[in-house]
Formats: structure tokens, C-alpha cells, sequence
């Protein structure tokens, strides 16, 4: 089983979205100021610039139809993929704008353009509820709206945010996952606009030099969500983390066990370590693995994350860094948990599909 | 009680809610005066063999199931003074986890001399 838990689903055009929006928000969108050229997803812009443009330069849709042609030929065919969870792209940036309603009118156009135009056409495809988190309550109104699709899998936000996701502030959207049994996940992206502070000390200057350091928000999200006790309130909860890096984790998680054992009675709600609950509720994605020259301080790190069972694979298809699913350097022991394994004990949902496909 | 016992101070050395660091052989010890009496304690914390007892005597946070600090264990803690790990003074349980635990001794009391057995 082959469960590629981050598949970019594009767009020739953000304009694909027009059909699925209401009039008041299609005339913003239509006439109103954009970010880049006609057609462009409206977002606040992130200082740094990707000098080359995210794609894998093999992959070049000329019209609409070849983002799924493309992406059925060189990537779900090609290694076999039995589930590609989609991601979309552009759509998570919505989190960067000021304006919590345009913002939500935009992830419920392109949630709505998702299950008809995309969760059709394979049905290898399962997606993701893309909510704008800078107006919670929306958000949980979107995820009550389209939560119990029986073939959408996760709620998916960008990691650049606000404020750090375990703020009592986000609540309303754990609640909501909570009711309709999906995983809370996070997406590298969102950088730029009202999420202002997504790289401490203030922006980077460089594409590549800022990737490597984009997990200092994942950071941030993982220590929050357990500090602020949001595994004791939702007990069933996951929180996946998608592309931001996995080797720091062993890290962060030895600092906050240390400092919890120091001073608990900040936060009298967790009746755990910090590690204990990172092993219930949190899952990481694979792409963007580390590669040191030597694989076996790679190895050493993800064992002490309990990789084994804390990992799911991800390709991050089309982006520049994809990673070849032959090529993942993982434990070999390991595979069978990390391609597939662990995404089905995640994404629930995926089970209820396997059983009726088997029933069919 | 064994008969090791050793005269380690005078009660009056050791003022209600306070600890007072005397030595015994070559041992370091901390002897507390909290509301239930006299106890003493290993000067010595097992996290890392810092100088636990010379950390406040103190209270705590109790375990609740939302966002609401009630305070609890009045002077029955004392945190370590190097990195704070919080210890129950009467059974040595650090708060964290119970199977973490400071070496206490029994402690009597005759007049105004305080006996700590070991």
C-alpha cells in the first residue's frame, strides 16, 4: 500500500475557481487588485522570491486538463500510488489576507472546485478541507460543511500563521475536526501577508536559504499544540505536519520534556510528557527528508522520533524538491509502515474507502 | 528506626516553612520544618546531583482538566536549585514522575534535638 500523503494538485489559472464563488466575492476577484498577473490566487505576497518558480521543470501543463494527465502519467501510474491525499497549492496562501471573509470565500470555491473537478476524475485521489484559519469560527463552519464527504480525509492549513496553532484562538477549528473525525494539518506555506512573523529574527533573503529554515514555525505549532493541552481536550485528534522537516524533531521534543519536568505547574492540564503526546497525536511527512552525507545520522535521529511510526511518505509532486519514492532513505524495516501504514491509521477516512472497496 | 542516629541541630535553627543544610558524616542534608513536622532529605538531587534542598520551599499547581491554576501543596514541595524539578518534601516523589525519588530519611525529635536515622 502506497499512500502519498502530499500530492499538489495545480491550476493553469486561479480563475478555475470563478464558477464556485458568490457575486460579491467573484467581483473582487474579477476586478479587484491581485498579487501577480490575471489569473493569479489573491495572497499576501512572502519577501523572498523562488528564483525558478516551484515546479519540477519536466512537468509543463499547457492547458487545464494536463495537471491530472501529467500528474496520472509521471507520478499515480508511474510508482504506483494507491492513494494520492491532494493538497492543492495556491489555495493555503488564503491565510495570508486580512480579510477573513474574502479569505474564506476563496478555500470554500476552491474546496468546492476540488470535489467536483478533481476527487472524480481517480479514484486514487482523496482531498483535503483547506480552511483559512485567521477567522476560526469560519473556518469551523467549512469543516462542518463539507466534514463528512467520504472522501476528504483531512483539514489542512498553511503553517505560517498568526499566532502558534495551539492558541485557545484556533480551538473552534479542533472542535470541529473533532466532530467529524479528521486529522488538523499543516502545510509548509503561508508565509507573507498577516502572517507577518513566520521566520524569527525577521525574512531571509534567499529561496533556498529560507526553506531550510521554515521549520522554526513548525517548531513553534508543535510546542503549542501540546503545551496549550489540545490532545487532552480533542483525545482523538491528530496534527500532521507536511514538509517542514523532520530531524529537528528529536531535538525539540528533548527540550520540551526537560522543561515540562522543570515546570509543570504552568500548564496543570497535560497529564503527560511532551513526547508521549507527540507519539499519540503527531505525524510528520517525509519530504522534504534530510540528507546527510552520512545516512546513518539521518537514521539515528529518525529513530529517536520513533520515525518507524511517526512518518508518512509524501512526495510533494511536482515541487522542485520531490522525492522519488524508490529513493526514500528510510530504514528498509521500515517501508511498509512509512508508505502506507501509518497514513491509513491517520487518515481514518482511507479505511472506511479500503472497506468498501473491498466490499465492492 | 535504626540506630544510626545522629544530633544534627536544634529545632529552633530551622524556622516554620524553611530548610536548613546540615552535614552528616559526608553527607549533605536538608532538614525541613513544614506544618506536619520535622523531615529530612538527601542534598542531592537524582536528576542531576545538584544541591536540591537548597531550593524554595513551595507550593504548586494542581492537576486540572482546563485552564485554571489551583494552588496546592502549600510548603510540601521543594524545587531543586539548579533546575527546578519539584519533590514532595515528606515522600521524596518528584511530581513529574513518582518512580523519580529523592532519598529522605526519618527524622525524631527529643526536646529541642533533632535526630535524623539512617
Amino acid at each position: 500500500m502506497i499512500i502519498d500523503v502530499d500530492c499538489h494538485n495545480y491550476w493553469s489559472s486561479a480563475e478555475v475557481l470563478l464558477p464556485y464563488m458568490d457575486k460579491h466575492h467573484r467581483d473582487y476577484f474579477v476586478r479587484g487588485e491581485q498579487p501577480g498577473p490575471r489569473g493569479a490566487f489573491p495572497h499576501g505576497h512572502r519577501p523572498w522570491l523562488h528564483p525558478e518558480g516551484f515546479k519540477r521543470a519536466d512537468i509543463n501543463p499547457m492547458k487545464e486538463e494536463d495537471n491530472y494527465t501529467i500528474m496520472k502519467a509521471k507520478h499515480l501510474d508511474h510508482y504506483k500510488i494507491d492513494y494520492a491525499v491532494l493538497t492543492g497549492d495556491e489555495a493555503i496562501e488564503a491565510s495570508t489576507l486580512a480579510n477573513p471573509h474574502y479569505a474564506s470565500a476563496l478555500v470554500r470555491a476552491y474546496n468546492d472546485y476540488q470535489v467536483e473537478e478533481w476527487l472524480p476524475r481517480d479514484e486514487r485521489f482523496v482531498g483535503s478541507i483547506v480552511i483559512a484559519p485567521q477567522d476560526p469560527h469560519m473556518a469551523a463552519a467549512e469543516i462542518r460543511r463539507l466534514g463528512h464527504h467520504p472522501r476528504m480525509v483531512q483539514v489542512l492549513a498553511s503553517h505560517g500563521a498568526t499566532r502558534p496553532y495551539g492558541d485557545p484562538f484556533y480551538h473552534p477549528i479542533y472542535e470541529a475536526c473533532a466532530e467529524v473525525g479528521l486529522p488538523f494539518a499543516i502545510h509548509l506555506g503561508g508565509q507573507g501577508g498577516i502572517n507577518s512573523n513566520p521566520i524569527g529574527a525577521g525574512p531571509t533573503t534567499y529561496f533556498w536559504e529560507t526553506h531550510a529554515i521554515l521549520p522554526q514555525s513548525a517548531m513553534t505549532h508543535m510546542a503549542s499544540m501540546i503545551a496549550q493541552g489540545v490532545f487532552e481536550k480533542w483525545p482523538s485528534l491528530y496534527f500532521v505536519i507536511i514538509e517542514c522537516g523532520v530531524a529537528w524533531v528529536p531535538s525539540v521534543l528533548w527540550r520540551l520534556d526537560a522543561n515540562y519536568k522543570a515546570l509543570r505547574k504552568e500548564t496543570p492540564w497535560l497529564k503527560r510528557l511532551p513526547s508521549e503526546y507527540f507519539k499519540d497525536h503527531i505525524r510528520f511527512t517525509t519530504q522534504p527528508l534530510e540528507r546527510p552525507d552520512n545516512l546513518e545520522h539521518l537514521w539515528s535521529v529518525l529513530e529517536a522520533m520513533d520515525g518507524e511510526n511517526t512518518l508518512m511518505f509524501a512526495s510533494d509532486y511536482p515541487h522542485w524538491d520531490y522525492d522519488d519514492i524508490n529513493n526514500l532513505h528510510i530504514p528498509p524495516a521500515w517501508r511498509e509502515k512509512i508508505l502506507g501504514g501509518n497514513a491509513m491509521q491517520v487518515y481514518q477516512r482511507l479505511q472506511a474507502l479500503e472497506a468498501s472497496k473491498k466490499a465492492a | 528506626m535504626s540506630d544510626n542516629k545522629h544530633l544534627v541541630c536544634k529545632t529552633n535553627e530551622v524556622s516554620p516553612g524553611n530548610q536548613k543544610i546540615v552535614q552528616v558524616g559526608r553527607m549533605s542534608i536538608g532538614i525541613f520544618n513544614i506544618d506536619d513536622g520535622y523531615h529530612a532529605m538527601l542534598n542531592v538531587c537524582p536528576h542531576q546531583g545538584a544541591a536540591l534542598c537548597e531550593g524554595p520551599v513551595c507550593g504548586t499547581s494542581a492537576q486540572t482538566d482546563k485552564a485554571e491554576f489551583i494552588y496546592c501543596k502549600d510548603e510540601a514541595l521543594v524545587r531543586c536549585a539548579w533546575h527546578g524539578w519539584e519533590f514532595d518534601i515528606k515522600s521524596g516523589e518528584f511530581l513529574v514522575d513518582p518512580n523519580i525519588k529523592a532519598k529522605t530519611f526519618p527524622v525524631s525529635v527529643d526536646g529541642d534535638d533533632i535526630y535524623v536515622h539512617m
